[in-house]
């Protein structure tokens, strides 16, 4: 398999899994009863993946991506808003970026 | 059967409905919210033509996953995807959310007729399923809204991520203008305002993820890392619900 084969095909597998996920409560909910239990890890799964993958950005970024994520974490907590936190994130590592450059 | 999830409403044995009127006024309401999806489609645009990713194909992957965090996910991935298991189980542990939103709509969905069950879920995101979420906690019996909500966020994503793949070309460096931190920045964001609006409950599984994520990282293939930190997640909050 060429590169850009592979390229196709592996958007072919995240559009169907993420197709299969969106269809996938209705249809289960149609057939098995989930108990509390059940329902409680796939809660905590689809909360702490959030957590998971900022946890690993940073880890595997520099101190500048810390900054930014530490930055939106406390806009976020402050305003309650997603976008401005997302924009004051931006906007911390942009100026990190350009004082390093000067 | 009684839909034991939700509150009684108008009259619980009347289908849904879903109406061109409902779909075009889900479009209105949440166009404002939609608009906001642009600036976090360009940082996808910009991000996948970093990672080496085709402008048709970035386009195209906007196209049909709809997905910001799981395409955003998956970059680690690019140039060269070849490991087509994990990153269909890191496409999978990100949208595992899906599954639960869908399971707390199907009371409702199951009175809608199979095809457009299908096409209305097709387009569910965060947005577009809190709002309708609170619509049907109120009563409402169109699924138009959530409909068009969802084709308003859609339409807003792939504008946004075709401005940020065609102008990424141009623009260069994307960290220049902050752009390569869009998805950290948001996620961040996210976690931040989960532990505000859900307390103590949320902090063993969070602790859980992050401690499991980081310690695993570089140890295990791509992508496994935030995996397992999910399941350790998951795996709290099982065992902490009740402190």
């Amino acid at each position: 398999m060429t590169a850009e084969t592979s390229a196709w095909v592996a958007i072919g597998i995240v559009a169907l899994v993420t197709l299969a996920s969106r269809l996938a409560g209705p249809a289960l909910m149609a057939v098995i009863r989930t108990g509390p239990a059940v329902e409680r890890f796939l809660d905590g799964l689809g909360r702490s993946v959030v957590v998971a993958l900022v946890a690993s950005m940073v880890a595997q970024g520099a101190l500048r991506e810390g900054a930014a994520a530490a930055a939106a974490a406390l806009t976020m907590a402050g305003t309650r808003s997603a976008t401005g936190a997302m924009l004051v994130g931006m906007a911390v590592a942009a100026l990190w970026t350009a004082a390093q450059g000067a | 059967m009684p839909d034991q999830a939700l509150p009684p409403g108008p009259d619980p044995s009347t289908g849904v409905q879903l109406t061109a009127a409902g779909v075009w006024q889900g479009m209105r309401r949440l166009f404002p919210v939609a608009v906001f999806v642009i600036p976090f489609g360009i940082g996808f645009g910009v991000a996948a033509v970093d990672a080496g990713m085709p402008l048709l194909q970035v386009i195209v992957m906007s196209m049909l996953v709809f997905s910001g965090i799981a395409q955003f996910a998956v970059l680690d991935f690019w140039p060269r995807p070849a490991a087509l298991g994990s990153i269909a189980l890191v496409a999978l542990a990100v949208n595992a959310r899906h599954v639960v939103m869908g399971a707390a709509l199907a009371p409702w969905l199951s009175r809608l007729p199979p095809g457009r069950r299908v096409l209305t879920l097709a387009l569910m995101t965060d947005t577009n399923f809190a709002d309708t979420f609170a619509r049907v906690r109120a009563g409402s019996r169109d699924a138009g809204p959530f409909l068009g909500g969802g084709l308003v966020l859609w339409l807003n994503w792939v504008a946004g991520t075709a401005i940020g793949a065609v102008g990424g070309a141009f623009v260069g460096e994307p960290a220049v203008f902050g752009f390569d931190v869009v998805m950290i920045a948001f996620l961040s964001a996210m976690v931040a305002g989960q532990l505000r609006g859900i307390g103590r409950g949320a902090v063993a599984p969070a602790l859980a993820a992050a401690g499991v994520a980081v310690a695993t990282t570089g140890l295990v293939p791509t992508g496994w890392n935030v995996i397992l930190g999910a399941m350790a997640g998951g795996v709290a909050a099982m065992v902490f619900h009740d402190r």
